[in-house]
């Protein structure tokens, strides 16, 4: 009986920590896609006949929007005070 | 009867050549070891006249479309840019072990060996023609089975333009939104 307790003690573990290795997710491995970079992009120097040009601006405006969108939502209530922490 | 035994014993002799061939494994078909140069031109001289041919009939909308450029180019990065190269890139590892290699897609079509008279129309229905069908034994997969016209001529849209892009330009236009 102690024997077949001991045993149960080792394997419940073992096989319960072995199954979470085929809960790994491959995607996990999958490139992560950039963000488009406007910082270096000119606009003053962008021809609005260009469809290159006129595409950026596009990109951009969507990126900036779902950016400024992303921060709406954000539940700024819940957000630490950094000038409270320094203070103490 | 005797020009047909004859021709019999031609076809015989043949086919008795041909499987000869095929079951000694002589025939080298190392990626890395190139062809003779009249292998490759009889190879490629007969891949381009059938896909002008195959491609002539094609209609080529407008392709001027600022739309078309920010699909095509997420596309375009993750389908065709290993193999093809992006501005600022003179090789990768796909483009390297490829044979027959891959064409850089960065420099004008015009600038490519052979295709110095190509009107961008003729570009235009070439490269729809290749992206959606594909080409046969060359790694060059058919889209067309998984991507519908639409999206294809995205990415000729964005092929169109690619010469000229700088890395900057490149990167906005085939970042995911």
């Amino acid at each position: 009986m102690r024997t077949l307790t001991k045993l149960a003690l080792v394997l419940i573990p073992t096989i319960t920590l072995s199954m979470t290795a085929t809960a790994h997710d491959p995607a996990m491995h999958a490139k992560e896609a950039d963000k488009a970079d406007c910082s270096k992009i000119d606009h003053s120097k962008m021809d609005m006949d260009d469809p290159v040009a006129v595409a950026m601006m596009k990109k951009c405006m969507k990126q900036d929007e779902a950016a400024k969108k992303s921060m709406e939502d954000m539940d700024h209530s819940k957000m630490k005070d950094d000038d409270n922490e320094h203070n103490h | 009867m005797k020009i047909v035994k004859l021709l019999l014993l031609f076809a015989v002799l043949g086919i008795g050549a041909t499987a000869t061939v095929m079951y000694s494994g002589v025939v080298n078909v190392a990626a890395d070891e190139p062809h003779s140069e009249l292998v490759y031109w009889l190879l490629e001289e007969t891949r381009e006249n059938a896909i002008k041919k195959a491609a002539q009939a094609i209609d080529v909308p407008d392709l001027s479309e600022p739309e078309l450029l920010l699909t095509g180019g997420v596309d375009y990065e993750f389908m065709c840019s290993g193999c093809h190269l992006k501005p600022g890139q003179s090789e990768s590892d796909m483009s390297l072990g490829l044979y027959p290699s891959s064409p850089n897609l960065t420099i004008a079509n015009k600038e490519h060996e052979g295709h110095e008279h190509d009107d961008d129309i003729q570009a235009a229905r070439k490269n729809f023609w290749v992206i959606k069908h594909g080409i046969k034994a060359s790694g060059m997969p058919a889209w067309g089975k998984t991507h519908d016209d639409q999206r294809i001529w995205a990415m000729v849209a964005f092929i169109k333009q690619l010469p000229t892009l700088t890395p900057e330009q490149y990167q906005v236009l085939s970042a995911i939104e």
